[in-house]
This record gives structure tokens, C-alpha cells and sequence, in this order.
């Protein structure tokens, strides 16, 4: 009950009139008037059908929404009480909402759902995006039944995506995290995933709330510590991942995403530093999936900012990158036909980048930010590589990078335990 | 006349005899105070020096880009140039309680400025050197800002922000110890208002096309651009 510090009396009484249940299922929202009626119907017409005999609630955690949504969310009309093998659901279905801010803020929206998780002692937890308006009905119970039925701690989801969507996760987020910490789950940065009580609370009695990348993106550190806590881990898939309707900025993303992958590095180190390869999780549905449908890209636009980046940041770089890594990197961007980012150059600079920041050698935001020109080169030479590619071949381009980056994981091991903090 | 010259003399070795005996004594306590100033020196060089290792200052100034600064102009690093810094202040202090005790007329008055000054002058240091920190890490942001956006010129932007620190940092430095203030002040001004005005008059003439980009980034259609930006996650 130490949570009471930061849930509001309103709420704690509202969780209190709600009881024990089953099943939550947490969303984080921020003006989502225009979607979260539709979303939470969906949800609930999907846990009538999948779940009739389970204790559910769904909280809302806001975070200042001027749009009326937290209104929206409880006044939305409840789904037909019959579901579709005309089953009645036996159990009532909770919605409560809390602001927990005036301003969004994803960390404590996280610790509020969790929270309530662990005051009405919840045996399996699912996080939707409201961003999604029409999820298919599927997706809720995909991440929850894991949890409840088969009793897995972490659910992390899988999707179907355009071919090339999902450029980062596929060439940095996925590879580095599978070798560093050992578990081959493809989306460990997701916004949606599904979780056990125990590891509620388990994330719950951790001391980093307050730091700035759990604050700013706590998903990822949460599958990190599902990881490296010893929890069983397992991803389901959900189905086709939509685009949201504006791109994120590449920027902002990689320091979102890159800044927490190399935190957690930090912060786990005892726990990946003795480790090799990779171990298969239990998956349900298929293990990737690849649309056919292609996404326009300016790839000369992308090789300029590769070009520009090396030769305006020489000097940062040169002080993170070893000099016969930044001397084929240079040589790379000098190349005017025959352009290739190779995976074991890609690895190397990878792991370096991650060493710099454990040596402090740069400011951490912007060493991250030296990192997106290297990031744009690479996604260009994987465009020129994969034009034609099947999704099996992208699928195998993707598997070569992550054995190369387990190959060369000692190197990284090395760069961490060596003292010099300035490269020669 | 033999006897006048002897008594002279006499007189004047009496008084050398007597000048020596006054300031000896003083020369000795003088040496006294500067090889004990110099052991207190040594001893608090090092207890810095232990502590600074302790709070890892050095890889806070790594993080500041500080420590960067520092070895470009071929410097030690922040924990020992702190260490020295108290060093040689506790030491230049304990020799100017020393030249002070040889009561040379005149002297304590410049020794009393001395020691009035040394405060600013500490003061006008730390404005500098934060000011160096400053204008390294802004540089630094703006020219990865400036990369990343994929502006043209972005040592260019890189550059003024780090001058215009420098310049703000200098003239600070200055007006702290009362040097040349209405110079210093007037100097700012001339060189601040120039380096807008010419930023002004570059960005609008020279760099016509840069500001279409930037304008139409700002308030175009952002259609196409979405369109050629795959998704990251």
C-alpha cells in the first residue's frame, strides 16, 4: 500500500469500491477523445467474448486531457451483455480513471495502472495504446490470456508491418537487445504488452521511478527487468501494426529508444556482462510477420544526412568510435557507387557507441544524437540491400545481424571492462 | 680625521650589524611561514585531490565536455587543475603573510590590494571557465541539432553560439575584476549587435534558400515529408 503517496484519495476509492479482479487492462491517454470510445467498446466486447467468468476493470490513467476523454471513456455505452455464443458475461465490468498529471508523463501513467494492478491484486495485465482506435478484437485477449492462463510474466506482442516499418527496432532495438540480454523477443520496446501481477509489483518496489528515462519511456525498462528478474517471457502475436497518423520524428525516437536500450545496459550490466547467446521464447502465433506493402522512402536524402553527419560531427565521433571503425565508416561515405553498411561494422559501431556512454565520454543525450547519422547510413545501405527482398530474405538479413552482433558480444564485454575513458 | 673615519665607520657597521639583526630574524620567520605554507599547500592539494576523485568530477567534465576543453589546450585534468588551484592559492597566500612580516615600507599596501583583489579575480576565473563549459556543451548541442535537422552549415551555427558565449563569458570576466569595465561593456555590445546584425543580413541574403527551407519546414505542407519517412518503430 506505499502507492497511496501518489494515487489520489478519489482513486484509492474508486479501486476500493472495484475489489479483487482477474484482469486489467491499463491505458495511458492524453486527448484521445477522438478514439477512446471506440477502443474501450472494442475491448470490452472482446473480454465479454473471451473472458465471461473473469473479474476485469479497466483503468484509465490521464494525463491532463483537455478533450473531455476520461469523460468519453466512462460514458461509453457498454457492449451487448450477450457475446457471440450467447454467453452472458458473469461478472460486472469496472472502468475507473484517474489524472495522475496535468501534463502526460508515460512513467507515472505506468506506475499508476501498476499500481492499481497491485492493490486489487491482479493475476494478468494488458497495456493498450489509445492510439489505436480500432484494435482487433483479438489483440487484448492475445496479451492477457499468456498471462492468465499459461502464466507467463511478460507477454510482449509481435506484429504484422509494412516492409519497411519498423526500420529501428529491426536494425538496432532487436538485434542489440537480443544479444546483450539473451532473449530473443523481437519487441521489447512496444507500448503494448501484456504482464503477471508478480511482475507488477516487482517493478513496482523498484527505486527508479524517478529517473528520467523510466520516466520518459518505461516499457522498455520493464521488459528489461522481466528479462533480467528471471520472469518467464513470451511474445503473442497481435496482428497488423497500423501507422499512426503522424511519422515520429527519427531524432526523437532514437533518443527515446537508444537513450533507455543503453541506460538499461548500464543499469544491468551484473546480469548480461557473463552471458552468451540467445534463447528461443515461447511465441505464440507466427513469429514475424512482413506486408508486402512497401513504404516510400527518399533514400538519397537519407545518404546526404549519412555524408553530412560524418563530415559536420568528425570530431564527436572520433571521440567515440575506435579510429580504424571511424576510418572504414569515412571511407564508407566517401563511396559513390556500391554503398554497404556491413553487419559487422554496424555491430562494432553499435557496441561502441554503448561503451562511450558507460565511459561517460560525451554528454549521454548527445552522444545518442552523434548516433543518427551512422543510423541514417545504415538504413540506407538496408533499403539498397532489401529493394527486392522477399520478407524471408529480410527475415534473414535480420537473423545474420543478430548472430553477428552475438559474435561480437565480447567485444563489447572488453570495451565495458576496460578503464580507459578516452579512446586512443 | 683617522679617528672621525673609524667612528664612521664604525657607525656603519654598528647600523648593518643592527639592520641585519632586525631583518634576520624576519627573513627566517619569513622562510618559516612559506615552507609551512608550502606543506599546508601539499596537504590540502591532496586531500582535494581525494575528495574530487571521489564525486568523479572528472567524468562529470567528461559528460560537460570540460575535460575535452581542457586537453585541446594541452591542460590537465579537472580534478588535478582544481588540486593545483588550491595549491598554489594557499601557497601564494602563506608567501604574502610572509613578505608582509619583513615590514618593507610600502608593501603591505600592495600585499593588502593583492589580497583584495584575489576574490573577484577567483570569482572572474570560475566565470570563465564555466563559460568555456558552457559555450563547449551548446556548440555541441547545436551542431548536432543543426546535423540532424540536415540544415547547410552547421559548423556555422555551431560556431556562433559558441563565440557568442565565449564573448558573454569574457566581458563578464572582465567586469568582475573591474578591468576596463565601460571597455568591456561597450565591447560586448559592439561585437553582440555585429554578430546578430551579420547573422541577420546573412540568413536574409546570403542564405535566401536556407530560409525558404526552413519556413517551408516550419509552415509547408508537410504531405511529401511524411510520405518519405519510413516509420522507426
Amino acid at each position: 500500500m506505499s502507492e497511496e503517496t501518489f494515487l489520489t484519495d478519489d482513486f484509492v476509492g474508486q479501486l476500493m469500491s472495484v475489489g479483487e479482479v482477474d484482469l486489467l487492462v491499463g491505458i495511458a491517454t492524453h486527448n484521445h477523445a477522438k478514439t477512446i470510445g471506440n477502443l474501450v467498446r472494442t475491448i470490452e466486447e472482446c473480454l465479454v467474448q473471451s473472458f465471461p467468468r473473469e473479474r476485469i476493470v479497466i483503468v484509465n490513467a490521464d494525463g491532463g486531457s483537455r478533450d473531455d476523454t476520461q469523460g468519453i471513456l466512462l460514458r461509453a455505452a457498454p457492449p451487448e451483455s450477450k457475446n457471440a455464443r450467447g454467453l452472458t458475461s458473469l461478472r460486472t465490468m469496472h472502468r475507473i480513471s484517474t489524472r495522475y498529471a496535468n501534463a502526460p508523463s508515460p512513467g507515472l501513467a505506468l506506475r499508476t495502472i501498476l499500481a492499481s494492478a497491485e492493490l486489487l491484486r491482479t493475476k494478468a495485465c494488458a497495456i493498450v495504446s489509445p492510439e489505436n482506435s480500432q484494435p482487433a478484437c483479438g489483440w487484448v485477449t492475445s496479451l492477457l490470456r499468456p498471462a492468465f492462463q499459461d502464466h507467463f510474466d511478460f507477454v510482449a506482442p509481435l506484429y504484422t508491418r509494412n516492409k519497411f516499418d519498423g526500420l529501428l527496432a529491426r536494425n538496432l532495438l532487436y538485434p542489440m537487445s537480443r544479444a546483450v540480454f539473451g532473449q530473443r523477443i523481437r519487441e521489447l520496446h512496444s507500448g503494448e504488452f501484456g504482464f503477471s501481477g508478480r511482475l507488477a509489483s516487482h517493478c513496482l518496489s523498484q527505486t527508479v521511478w524517478h529517473e528520467e528515462v523510466v520516466r520518459a519511456w518505461p516499457e522498455y525498462w520493464m521488459a528489461i527487468s522481466a528479462v533480467s528478474g528471471g520472469f518467464r517471457c513470451c511474445q503473442s502475436y497481435l496482428g497488423v501494426k497500423g501507422r499512426t497518423e503522424t511519422t515520429p520524428d527519427l531524432v526523437a525516437a532514437i533518443r527515446q529508444t537508444v537513450g533507455t536500450l543503453f541506460w538499461c545496459l548500464e543499469k544491468q550490466s551484473d546480469f548480461w556482462m557473463d552471458r552468451a547467446d540467445s534463447e528461443i521464447v515461447p511465441t505464440f502465433g507466427p513469429d514475424h510477420e512482413l506486408a508486402p506493402t512497401t513504404s516510400r522512402v527518399n533514400r538519397k536524402k537519407l545518404l546526404e544526412m549519412f555524408r553530412d553527419g560524418i563530415s559536420g560531427l568528425e570530431q564527436i565521433l572520433n571521440s567515440v568510435l575506435h579510429a580504424g571503425t571511424f576510418a572504414e565508416i569515412k571511407r564508407l561515405a566517401a563511396l559513390n557507387d556500391g554503398f554497404d553498411y556491413p553487419d559487422d561494422l554496424w555491430a562494432r559501431t553499435l557496441y561502441e557507441f554503448a561503451a562511450s556512454y558507460h565511459h561517460g565520454v560525451l554528454n549521454h543525450d548527445h552522444l545518442i544524437q552523434a548516433l543518427v547519422p551512422l543510423y541514417r547510413g545504415r538504413i540506407y545501405s538496408f533499403l539498397m540491400q532489401h529493394q527486392e527482398s522477399s520478407p524471408e530474405e529480410m527475415e534473414t538479413g535480420t537473423e545474420h545481424l543478430c548472430m553477428e552482433m552475438e559474435r561480437q558480444k565480447p567485444y563489447l564485454m572488453e570495451l565495458w571492462k576496460s578503464n580507459s575513458e578516452v579512446k586512443p | 680625521m683617522r679617528e672621525t673615519m673609524l667612528r664612521a665607520l664604525t657607525q656603519a657597521y654598528d647600523n648593518l650589524l643592527h639592520m641585519i639583526g632586525e631583518f634576520l630574524p624576519r627573513f627566517i620567520v619569513m622562510v618559516a611561514i612559506i615552507i609551512v605554507g608550502w606543506l599546508v599547500a601539499l596537504i590540502l592539494k591532496r586531500i582535494t585531490r581525494s575528495i574530487l576523485r571521489l564525486t568523479n568530477l572528472d567524468r562529470l567534465g567528461e559528460e560537460a565536455g570540460a575535460s575535452g576543453v581542457l586537453r585541446k589546450a594541452a591542460l590537465p585534468s579537472l580534478t588535478e587543475l582544481v588540486s593545483r588551484a588550491v595549491f598554489w592559492l594557499v601557497w601564494l597566500g602563506f608567501i604574502l603573510i610572509g613578505i608582509s612580516v619583513l615590514e618593507i615600507s610600502g608593501m603591505q599596501e600592495q600585499i593588502s590590494r593583492i589580497f583584495g583583489l584575489l576574490p573577484q579575480f577567483l570569482v572572474a576565473l570560475l566565470i570563465l571557465f564555466i563559460g568555456l563549459v558552457a559555450a563547449n556543451f551548446f556548440s555541441r548541442a547545436a551542431l548536432l541539432g543543426a546535423v540532424n535537422s540536415g540544415y547547410p552549415s552547421p559548423q556555422v551555427f555551431s560556431g556562433a553560439v559558441r563565440f557568442v558565449i565565449w564573448i558573454l563569458a569574457i566581458s563578464m570576466a572582465l567586469e568582475q575584476i573591474g578591468l576596463a569595465r565601460e571597455t568591456a561593456i561597450a565591447a560586448f555590445s559592439i561585437v553582440f549587435g555585429a554578430v546578430m546584425l551579420g547573422l541577420a543580413i546573412a540568413f536574409g541574403l546570403g542564405g535566401r534558400d536556407l530560409a525558404r527551407l526552413t519556413l517551408e519546414k516550419y509552415f509547408g505542407e508537410k504531405k511529401k515529408e511524411k510520405e518519405d519517412e519510413p516509420m522507426p518503430l
